[in-house]
């Protein structure tokens, strides 16, 4: 009987690691709906993509875990509105659009708000930052973004920055393989006693 | 929706409840606590159900949830979306549409419903629409547009009733009517539907679309005449429709070939296959103002029949109709008493009620005693709304035979002992009143019942009343002391409302009763200490006219008060005054006097909307309260004095032009503001600097223009100018020329932007209009018409006479609308409806003339070949007793 309990409860767990809650979130325009879409089953995706109202969810699956994404509206009037999924996602993708030089300064000051948010600010929260649209001609490099949005100054949540094409993929997945990586290390330590 | 809580209830629970509401004893804050298990995840949609279903429970017992509570639910809930579990969705959406009114940024779940609302899954379709609907503001409108359009078209006949429902809903908010009217292709496509819903939601969003716009809906009936549609719901509204503009036409006196159609079209449906339809026919055949002997006959014959039906609801909706046409038609009515009688004892209490009233209004003097007693056996068993029907009744019963006063005053004193909602008890002591008024031999009893009511009256709004009734009638009764008792027993008691009341009441005891005079000087120096500020200045106010013992200072200020002016503009005229050179004296006759309260309505006219039927009641306002709000963002337009009456809309473009201009307009003293409306209707032009170019008439003069800037596609946007009315009274009422002037831009219909800097002048023919007398004259109504009319005949005031022959109408109520229509004058004593079968009648009706100038007519009409009228005008001002008579010749 003791044995049965035990053996459950380890599948049980196994579960739960098994699907994951990530929030998209970035300006508008920035390709989070296009990224979404990469990662969804062919015959799911969709063609013609429409500004986001609010948000959407979206599931797919990736390395045999299933994610549950809230792709997020950037656009100013509901940016405000993200902080109410801080709490509860296991992880946070930003998307930046590497070729919007101009509105780079604002990227900044939401990346300053969401790090200052009280439900952000003191968990151990995986980033992983989509340098995105780097065919463009114009786009500025990953590690000019890095330094342009002070990255480095993050030091309790692990962070990375990838660039990325949304259009063709390029970038995507080894952007996703961290992500997953830390979210499965975030939950193991959370489950440490006296963490 | 109940399904839905049936569901999730037998999933998690395994044993069947022992009795009573699961439900009974939740608790607000420790539902919102679990709310919190929405933001897990995994969802967990069994147990999720069960807390939407707790909270939507609550929300429907009355629960009110404040706006961060609603928020942080509503947000807790978006969550759930990422459930596949269908119910949970379908629990959210209802969620959605309860919070959506109380929290904050609920347009959050926009994309999420679009999604839902074209996705693969059918379930989620429909109410994912109405979910959208509820949540969506007119600034999101545009978002949403192409899926709303793409849904009404929808193949899936609920997905295309969801649409078109939600469109009507969304079109009445303030706003997003001109967007929903751009959607009238698809609805035009729904109405082809095979589907009966989609077919009935088509006609309702379409006539709703259009239903300012009279020649597009005589159009759209038509038309529909000729198909023979199939849904039985929507021949129904259609018959509304009809009926609709049938009545209009008539009250405006004009009787068009579309008329005759539309009537033949009802007529015919009386031998339509559906029971509903035939009804709908039915009733509004015996509704219908203008229906003669001949064509009520087949109606009244078909109701007959229903009365005798098995179904309860078709003997509800015949004796129901028959009831309120009663009156009307006494002699039709008459030949049902057998099947009415035979409805007394309906084991349906509805039936009953409506069956005895009927016969109570049309019966002799010496079955009311019966009929009485029978519903006495009964009246505590029937709902509200049906003991209004019983007290309507007593109503025309005290009208139509005086003598029996006594047993139906006790009767109704004896409901207004019992329980009941406000309205109930307002239609009692309505009734009471009305008979005090018209029965001089009731007066007593009926005073002596209310001031027992007040003793023990929780309704503010009623001790008001009577308080005042008191005051008015207490002096002049043959016991005025007996009252006071009951007066000032409510300064003691009562509210402040209910004590300022009291204190206005005694105030009329002293000014008219110099025994009394004494005595309520001491009870409203004690006033003088109460603790609220109104009460202590009622009473410190009329103390100190009391005390200066000048009669004529207490007839005007306490005793006389027929000259009640509106409030809302008293306000603004005062403002005005103190914001101007303050160097003439404020002129109180200048305030335009409140508009008479129509008569109490018996029921308000079968709106054929499909909203909600507990449309809220709005607080009654006048047409020129709202159009001053409008006016005063007119610069310099405080210079023309207080607004004195406002117009209808008249239309100077045919429906479906280019451009759409109606003019309303808007009288003062001396002046006339014309506010013309305009919509641009073609979506590839903007208009600029758009005005109305006028051919003047003799004598008037134009001082401003103001034109419109822009007008955009789609968009309302109004021009002024503002006229000088000639000096010469009977000079002002005249025909004007007009033709819209503008400069064209060609843009992008997309978005609406110009082409080019570029444009060029264009302008476009309107039709002529006119201003008239009835412009110039707001109605007024007159307690006593008799009073006035003999205090009118003193130096001050002028009277001409003059006869007449009505050649272009046939009967007296013709003649009479059309007196009414002409001079916009209010109509007393209830002479505006001619008896039946009668070749004299007189009718009494007053106004004011812009400027202040009093009128006062008499018309004495007489049927023999056509009509002949004489008429009586009295006035303040000449020009004015002129103007008035010579407008119906
Ligand atoms: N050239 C280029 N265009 C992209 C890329 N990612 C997205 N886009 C385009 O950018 C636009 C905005 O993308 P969307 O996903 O709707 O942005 P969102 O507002 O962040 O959801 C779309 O027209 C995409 O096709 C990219 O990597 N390269
Ligand atoms: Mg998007």
């Amino acid at each position: 009987m003791v044995f049965g309990k035990m053996f459950m409860k380890i599948l049980n767990k196994d579960r739960r690691n098994k699907q994951i809650s990530i929030l998209i979130i970035g300006l508008n325009n920035s390709g989070k709906s296009t990224i979404i879409n990469y990662f969804k089953n062919k015959d799911d995706r969709k063609f013609v993509s429409v500004p986001t109202i609010g948000f959407n969810v979206e599931h797919f699956e990736n390395q045999g875990i299933s994610f549950t994404a809230f792709d997020y509206s950037g656009q100013g009037r509901y940016r405000n509105l993200w902080e109410h999924h801080f709490k509860t996602c296991n992880g946070i993708v930003f998307v930046i659009d590497s070729s919007d030089r101009m509105r780079l300064v604002v990227v900044k000051d939401e990346l300053e708000l969401l790090l200052q948010h009280r439900d952000i600010k003191r968990r151990r929260v995986p980033i992983l930052f989509f340098a995105n649209k780097m065919d463009c001609i114009d786009a500025l490099s990953s590690v000019k973004i890095a330094a342009g949005l002070n990255l480095e100054k993050i030091d309790n949540k692990p962070w990375q920055i990838c660039s990325s094409n949304a259009l063709t993929g390029e970038g995507l997945q080894n952007g996703v393989q961290w992500l997953t990586a830390q979210i499965r290390e975030c939950q193991q330590t959370k489950e440490l006693p006296h963490e | 929706m109940a399904l839905l809580i049936m569901h999730s209830y037998n999933k998690s629970h395994s044993s069947p409840p022992r009795g009573g509401n699961p439900f009974q004893n939740l608790e607000k804050t420790s539902v919102l606590q679990e709310a919190r298990t929405f933001n897990e995840t995994p969802v967990n949609a069994k147990k999720c159900i069960h807390i939407l279903t707790k909270i939507l429970y609550l929300l429907n017992q009355g629960e009110v949830l404040g706006t961060r509570e609603a928020t942080e639910c509503f947000f807790a809930m978006t969550k759930l979306f990422q459930s596949k579990d269908t119910v949970l969705r379908r629990m959210v959406y209802l969620g959605i549409k309860e919070l959506s009114t109380i929290a904050e940024d609920v347009i959050i779940v926009t994309s999420s419903l679009t999604k839902d609302m074209t996705g693969r899954e059918d379930f989620y379709r429909a109410p994912a629409i109405r979910a959208l609907c509820s949540i969506t503001d007119p600034t999101m409108l545009q978002a949403v547009e192409r899926y709303m359009k793409q849904c009404i078209v929808d193949r899936n006949s609920a997905v295309s009733s969801a649409a078109l429902v939600s469109s009507l809903h969304l079109s009445s908010q303030h706003g997003a009517g001109d967007v929903v009217k751009r959607w009238a292709n698809e609805a035009q496509e729904a109405l082809n539907s095979d589907n009966i819903m989609v077919q009935y939601h088509a006609l309702g969003l379409l006539n709703h679309i259009r239903r300012n716009d009279r020649l597009a809906v005589g159009k759209l009936v038509t038309k529909l005449i000729g198909q023979n549609m199939k849904s039985p719901y929507a021949v129904c509204h259609l018959i509304r429709i009809g009926s609709k503009i049938i009545e209009e036409d008539y009250a405006n006196g004009t009787n068009t070939i579309s008329d005759t159609q539309f009537l033949e079209f009802v007529d015919s449906c009386l031998r339509h296959k559906s029971e509903m339809v035939i009804y709908e026919a039915a009733h509004a055949i015996v509704n219908l103002k203008r229906t003669s002997a001949r064509e009520l006959a087949p109606a009244v014959s078909i109701l007959q029949l229903f009365c005798g039906s098995s179904k309860a609801t078709l003997r509800f909706a015949a004796v129901r109709t028959m009831n309120k046409v009663a009156i009307m038609y006494p002699a039709a009515v008459a030949a049902f008493n057998m099947d009415l009688e035979g409805l007394i004892a309906d084991s349906n209490r509805s039936v009953a009620t409506l069956a005895i009233t009927t016969l109570l209004k049309t019966g002799t003097e010496s079955s009311v005693e019966r009929l009485m007693k029978q519903i006495a056996t009964f009246v505590a068993e029937i709902s509200d709304e049906f003991k209004v029907v019983v007290v309507q009744a007593i109503r025309t019963l005290c009208t139509k035979f005086p003598r029996k006063h006594s047993i139906l005053m006790n009767f109704l004193s004896a409901m207004l002992r019992e329980e009941g909602g406000l309205d109930y008890k307002t239609s009692i002591v309505d009734t009471i009143i009305t008979i005090i008024e018209e029965n001089l031999d009731a007066k007593e009893s009926g005073l002596s019942h209310l001031c027992e009511f007040i003793e023990d009256c929780e309704h503010t709004s009623l001790a008001v009343r009577i308080l005042h009734l008191l005051g008015k009638e207490g002096p002049f009764s043959k016991h005025p002391s007996k009252y006071i008792r009951f007066v000032y027993n409510r300064v003691i008691l009562e509210n402040a409302t209910v004590r300022a009341a009291a204190v206005s009441a005694l105030a009329q005891f002293g000014a008219s009763c110099p025994d009394l005079l004494q005595n309520v000087t001491v009870l409203l120096s004690r006033c003088q200490m109460d603790i609220d500020d109104e009460v202590r200045d009622r009473a410190t106010y009329y103390l100190a006219i009391l005390n200066s013992n000048n009669p004529s200072l207490c007839k005007n200020y306490i005793s006389s008060n027929d000259q009640m002016v509106s409030l809302t503009l008293l306000e603004k005229t005062l403002k005005d005054h103190l914001h101007g050179p303050l160097n003439e004296t404020f002129n109180l006759a200048l305030v335009p006097k409140t508009a008479p309260t129509p008569a109490i309505a018996e029921e308000t006219h079968n709106d054929p909307m499909i909203t909600t039927n507990s449309v809220p009641k709005a607080p009654r306002v006048t047409r020129e309260e709202v159009n001053v709000e409008r006016l005063l963002q007119i610069p310099g337009i405080q210079r023309l004095g207080p607004l004195h009456k406002s117009s209808p809309a008249v239309q100077l473009t045919e429906s479906e032009t280019e451009y759409t201009v109606s003019v309303i307009k808007h009288c003062f003293p001396q002046h006339i503001v014309l506010q013309f409306d305009c919509v641009n209707t073609l979506s590839d032009q903007l208009l600029e600097n758009v005005k109305v170019d006028l051919l003047l008439p003799e004598g008037y003069i134009i001082r401003h223009v103001i034109p419109c800037a822009k007008l955009v596609y789609g968009e309302k946007e109004s021009t002024y100018v503002i006229l000088e009315f000639p000096a010469d009274v009977s000079s002002s009422s005249a025909t004007f020329g007009a033709t819209l002037k503008f400069v064209v831009k060609d843009c992008d219909p997309t978005t609406g932007l110009p082409d080019s800097e570029e444009g060029y002048d264009d302008e476009y023919m309107l039709e002529d209009f006119e201003i008239t007398v009835a412009d110039q004259i707001q109605k007024t109504k007159v307690n006593n018409f008799a009073v006035a009319w003999d205090a009118a005949d003193t130096e001050e005031w002028v009277e001409l006479e003059e006869t007449y022959s009505l050649s272009a109408v046939n009967t007296l109520q013709e003649a009479v609308q059309t007196i009414i229509k002409f001079l916009n004058l209010g109509p007393a004593n209830a002479t505006e409806k001619v008896a039946e079968g009668t070749h004299t009648h007189t009718l009494l009706c007053s106004g004011v003339f812009r400027g202040g100038a009093e009128v006062l007519l008499r018309a004495k009409l007489v049927l023999a070949d056509g009509v002949t009228m004489q008429l009586t005008v009295r006035s303040t001002d000449q020009d004015v007793a002129e103007i008035v008579s010579s407008a119906i010749g």
